[in-house]
């Protein structure tokens, strides 16, 4: 069973007053996530990815197709309960504070009393909510905003989580705490189901991501499979560099070009044909020290506007 | 808050208030606003209008029929005008028609005569009859007509028919029937009238209403006194052959033991053997009697 | 059911957020001021003015606070986006529209329920400024239970007025629904006019559905009775039990509508 299915999942909107003409914001989804996955919904703004996750939690109803979560369609109580959903840009009622509105949700499952208390108790201190916990949520930044939007996703202890891009308003310390959760949440065996315009989110976190653009689905597989984000080149960083050595490197084809940052500070660019292992350690030999290596790839905007402007071609490739 | 805009803020409360000022100054409202003129006059349409504030908008207009009765009265205008009584009250009975007091209260301002009021009993009479139709506690209204006519309109006859009416109510007080009896009689003597208003005295539930049943019983046994010391002074010019000068010849002859004074503590006065209330008595005018009594 | 308790106890603790009880402030500072002023202006009826205003201001801060907040009950949900992840949690839509419906007649039961009792008291305090003569020609006594009648059907008469801002708003613009609940109850206190409609127009035809009108639109005249409890006059327990009976199948009426349309919505 998985943890969710669709099928020719289809939304058409009627757009203008006097004449509407559809307009499709998804276009037949087929899509299946395995149950513990950690599954990386991707695309840019507008792609249809907002769409889906309402789709599923049945804020919006299909035009057309169908789809499943744990087995079930999706109005099931059953499934509400072992659901949970964070929106974009989450907005909950300014008038309580986030220990009284973890306290409602809780009731909503139904909840007692003294159970609601342990769970609020361990979800705030889990989303990093301290003494703020007693505050009006209307005092509330975007980012503690966004922590408590996820508390109140779990808070059931689902199976399944759907977060609506879960990183954006947070700063770098909060994405990685959010990323922390979300491997905890796959660890515990939840599956989590996030959409995100951002790769690098994607890249540490996923098993498996799906691409959407203009409504349609371009590409679905472990990230690492999809050709566009294969490894194209790596970016070294040294100190300490020689101009001997950093010569000799050059001559011997391991350094497609050099950057000078600093004194005795580069950054190298190596191809995809070079073993970066190898350049390290010539270096190191030399004196230099190791300050970063990074893989080189297509950035998921790159491959966004590549997807806008060829779009026939890409979508067979996707499909492949 | 920065300074200048506090400043303006305090200029600008003091302009509000200076103008206003400047507003009552030259007289407030302008002649013809509110006061005189009445904005909506057919009860029919206030009562579409008034939603579910009928009660509420006839205890408004019933406030404006005191307030324009009380100030007329009080006003210094060589004539006062209570154009607006009628239509007010009307407004008010066709808004709440069970609105005992505004009938009861009605009558009597609009019977009171000029000055103090418009001088028109059958208007009083009109009103207090459309609340014989519309609300309960009849015998009372009918005894107010009653009233009307015994007192404002000296009509005895229709008087004691309404008395007799009133008290054909099945809830009514046993003492209309003797008054009706008294009434016909010997409608406007004292003995009727002092009936009369000692039943109102006693039943007024309203402080000003029972004073004024007060001072019109005070006024008759004035006018018994008068009756009294009158003869007194009659029987001294017989006796003398002339009258007496002042209380004090009668005090001497031992026909008085000192200055008389009537029920409020004012001393009669007696000028070239007349007797009357002293002008500043509070019991003037004494009512005229009808001829016939006399 | 349970779920339709958390979410009316969520909308009271908001309107209690929002400040609404202050309007009993207002209420108390109205009738107290009312009942000084008024002993100065008018001949001693300021028992039945009271009355009188007390009971209108129990159906107008209702009125208001029912308009005001019914109409961003679920407006407010949606257009602040609060609704998406309170519909994820395991509760149907249908619990959402009744919860919702069911906190604000708790708010307004807590409200009517104050304002009733700071008009008693005033009462009870005039009722000391009159002599047992004065006491006498009163059509019912200063304070009197025979009032929460009345009291009664402007809280019903509230509940209505509820339900149709409720109604309205689960499809137009808080503008647009205040304006048609206003509207409505206005059209409702004419409802008895509608129908001698024909003494007023020459055409049968505008007769017919005059009356027509008034049999499908809310007659919120049939729930006053301030005027019969001020004077104590008869109000046949039938007529209670009628009224009371019409209320509550317009409100289900109206609920029925508001979760069939709210059931289908799209949140976009």
């Amino acid at each position: 069973m998985d943890a969710i299915s669709t099928e020719k999942l289809t939304k058409h909107y009627r757009v203008g007053f006097w004449r509407p003409r559809p307009y499709v914001a998804l276009d037949a989804l087929t899509l299946e996530v395995g149950r513990g996955e950690v599954f990386g919904f991707l695309g840019p703004n507008g792609a249809g990815k907002t769409t889906t996750l309402k789709l599923l939690m049945q804020l919006i109803f299909p035009t057309s197709g169908r789809a499943e979560i744990l087995g079930r369609p999706l109005g099931d109580l059953v499934v509400r309960r072992r659901i949970g959903y964070l929106p974009e840009n989450p907005y909950f009622y300014d008038y309580l504070t986030a220990e009284e509105l973890l306290d409602y949700f809780g009731s909503l499952f139904g909840y007692g009393a003294a159970e609601r208390r342990r769970r609020v108790a361990a979800l705030l201190d889990e989303v990093g909510i301290g003494a703020e916990r007693r505050l009006q949520l209307r005092k509330f930044s975007k980012g503690m905003l966004q922590r408590v939007g996820i508390a109140q996703a779990i808070v059931n202890d689902p199976d399944v989580v759907f977060f609506d891009e879960p990183m954006s308003g947070l700063d770098p310390l909060g994405r990685r705490e959010v990323r922390r959760l979300m491997l905890k949440l796959r660890d515990r065996g939840c599956t989590v189901f996030f959409s995100s315009h951002v790769l690098s989110d994607a890249e540490t976190l996923c098993s498996r991501v799906a691409i959407l653009v203009g409504g349609r689905l371009v590409a679905s597989g472990p990230l690492s499979n999809l050709l566009a984000f294969q490894v194209q080149g790596w970016e070294l960083v040294l100190t300490g560099v020689t101009d001997t050595a950093l010569e000799q490197a050059t001559r011997c084809g391991q350094v497609v070009r050099a950057t000078r940052l600093g004194a005795e500070h580069y950054a190298l660019e190596l191809p995809v044909t070079t073993a970066p292992e190898r350049v390290v350690s010539d270096f190191t030999a030399c004196g230099a020290r190791l300050v970063s290596l990074t893989p080189m790839r297509e950035t998921l905007e790159d491959y966004f506007v590549r997807q806008v402007a060829d779009a026939p071609r890409n979508r067979e490739w996707g499909r492949a | 808050m920065r300074w200048p805009l506090l400043v303006l803020l305090v200029v600008l409360s003091g302009g509000v208030v200076a103008l206003q000022a400047v507003y009552e100054r030259r007289g407030g409202a302008l002649a013809g606003s509110t006061e005189q003129v009445l904005y909506v006059r057919s009860p029919d349409a206030v009562k579409r209008l008034a939603l579910s504030y009928d009660a509420l908008l006839a205890d408004i207009y019933w406030i404006r029929a005191v307030q324009h009765f009380g100030r007329t009265r009080l006003s210094t205008e060589p004539v006062k005008q209570y154009n607006l009584l009628y239509s007010l009250l009307d407004l008010t009975t066709s808004l709440d028609p069970h609105f005992r007091v505004a009938y009861l209260f009605g009558a009597i301002f609009l019977s009171e005569p000029a000055p103090g009021g418009p001088g028109r009993p059958d208007l009083a009479v009109a009103l207090l009859q459309r609340a014989l139709q519309a609300s309960s506690r009849q015998w009372e209204f009918a005894q107010a007509i009653g009233f009307v006519h015994y007192w404002w309109r000296q009509d005895y006859q229709q008087a004691a028919a309404w008395f007799q009416r009133a008290a054909d109510y099945p809830d009514a007080p046993e003492w209309l029937v003797p008054l009706a009896a008294t009434t016909l009689a010997q409608g406007g003597s004292r003995e009727s009238s002092r009936m009369l208003w000692q039943q109102i005295a006693r039943t007024a539930e309203d402080d000003w209403y029972r004073n004024e049943a007060l001072r019109r019983l005070r006024q008759l046994d004035a006018m018994d006194q008068l009756d009294r010391l009158r003869a007194v002074v009659e029987a001294f010019r017989q006796a003398r052959g002339g009258p007496p000068a002042d209380w004090d010849d009668l005090r001497r002859a031992g026909d008085l033991r000192g200055t008389p004074v009537d029920p409020t503590g004012a001393p009669y006065r007696l000028s070239d053997g007349a007797v009357s209330l002293d002008s500043a008595s509070p019991l003037n005018p004494l009512p005229a009697e009808p001829a016939r009594i006399r | 059911m349970a779920v339709i308790g958390h979410i009316a106890l969520n909308v009271f603790k908001e309107s209690v957020r929002d400040r609404v009880l202050y309007s009993l402030v207002a209420f108390a500072t109205l009738l107290i001021g009312a009942s000084y002023l008024i002993g100065q202006l008018t001949a001693g009826q300021d028992v039945k003015i009271i009355k009188d205003l007390g009971l209108a201001a129990i159906a107008t801060f209702g009125l208001f606070i029912a308009v005001f907040i019914g109409i961003g009950l679920v407006w407010k949900e949606v257009e602040r986006r609060s609704i998406y992840s309170l519909l994820a949690k395991p509760i149907r839509r249908h619990e959402l529209v009744l919860g919702k419906y069911a906190g604000l007649a708790l708010t307004l039961l807590v409200n009517v329920a104050m304002m009733t009792i700071a008009l008693y008291l005033v009462l009870a305090y005039l009722n000391t400024q009159f002599s047992d003569n004065a006491r006498a020609v009163w059509p019912a006594p200063a304070v009197d239970v025979g009032m929460l009648r009345a009291i009664g059907l402007i809280f019903l008469e509230l509940l209505v007025v509820t339900a149709f801002a409720l109604f309205f708003s689960t499809f137009s613009s808080p503008f647009l629904s205040a304006a048609l609940t206003f509207s409505l109850w206005i059209i409702g206190e004419f409802n008895p006019e509608l129908r001698n409609f024909e003494a007023v127009v020459e055409s049968p035809a505008a007769a017919y559905l005059a009356r027509g009108l008034s049999y499908v639109l809310p007659n919120f005249a049939a729930f006053d009775i301030k005027t019969q409890v001020v004077y104590a006059l008869p109000v046949p327990s039938s007529y209670l039990l009628t009224t009371s009976a019409y209320g509550a199948v317009y409100i289900a009426l109206l609920l029925t509508g508001a979760v069939a349309i709210f059931e289908r919505r799209d949140f976009k």
